[in-house]
């Protein structure tokens, strides 16, 4: 299979129409078992009594956070790199549901908080770094607008969207390296001390939410191709 | 307050969140349907 067939945006755009509604489909059915997982199968915190199912949407919105951002740059890197306008037009599809999983990270954060730490925020490593990515996405969105002429918004962001993916390790090597408010990673690539129920919900969401990013990335990047692209013969021809 | 109401303020904000990007890719859609036809329309007055 020739790969760079769909490098270009009138194949993309065809191939983004055929996958997204499969994404979709695929995030509402994990979605529905991840929160029959969360809500029924998985059994009540000793301690944190019934608060701590928010953990089922912000763990895999904090990891979406981060994950989109890291993609969103190898994006921008293959844009810059090989002046392919594909890859700048995915990275600018990725950013609004990149920031979409920040906030919903920070605030679910912040009605996790108060109840077990008393307070909705603090500005501990963690949190303030979290914070710090949803303003990279911010600027992300801002620079890529801002220019009359898109490619160089496309540049623009692009360097800033690099020079930001140094925040990503100070997000996760936060609890680790400072005393932090927030406790550190439960999931480790070495194991978890999560009960097996409470893990499932938790990655069935993750993927949920894995799932949907793409749907939303590949319908966006449909409607940034169509402008694009509006005045070439096959846009028209639609 | 009892945890119902962190549960729900977590979950709500999140569904509302969703809901209104789904809504704005299908703006996003629309516009870009509607500068297609415009140019179609410019077209077909050349």
């Amino acid at each position: 299979m020739n790969w760079f067939y769909f490098s270009s945006p009138s194949t993309f755009y065809r191939l983004a129409g055929w996958l997204s509604p499969w994404f979709f489909a695929l995030a509402a059915i994990l979605t529905a078992v991840g929160l029959y997982y969360g809500f029924v199968v998985a059994p009540t915190d000793a301690q944190q009594g019934e608060v701590y199912r928010v953990i089922f949407i912000h763990v895999p919105a904090a990891w979406m956070s981060m994950f989109i951002y890291f993609v969103m740059a190898a994006y921008s890197a293959a844009s810059l790199t090989f002046n392919t306008r594909l890859g700048a037009m995915m990275a600018r599809a990725l950013a609004p549901t990149g920031a979409l999983f920040t906030f919903v990270a920070l605030w679910t954060g912040a009605f996790w908080g108060r109840p077990t730490w008393g307070t909705y925020w603090a500005w501990d490593a963690r949190m303030t770094s979290e914070l710090v990515l949803l303003f990279l996405y911010f600027g992300f969105i801002a620079l890529a607008n801002a220019f009359e002429d898109p490619r160089r918004g496309d540049r623009a962001a692009a360097l800033l969207a690099l020079i930001g993916l140094v925040n990503l390790p100070i997000i996760y090597f936060s609890v680790h390296w400072w005393n932090t408010l927030h406790q550190g990673s439960t999931v480790k690539l070495t194991g978890t001390s999560m009960h097996v129920a409470m893990l499932t919900g938790m990655l069935l969401m993750a993927f949920a939410f894995w799932m949907y990013s793409i749907g939303a990335a590949l319908t966006r990047v449909r409607s940034i191709i169509l402008e694009r692209e509006r005045r070439a013969r096959w846009a028209r021809s639609l | 307050m009892n945890h119902g109401f962190y549960l729900w303020m977590s979950y709500g904000a999140t569904a509302i969140a969703i809901a209104i990007e789904i809504a704005t890719l299908a703006a996003g859609r629309a516009r870009a349907r509607r500068l297609i036809e415009e140019e179609r329309d410019l077209e077909a007055q050349d």
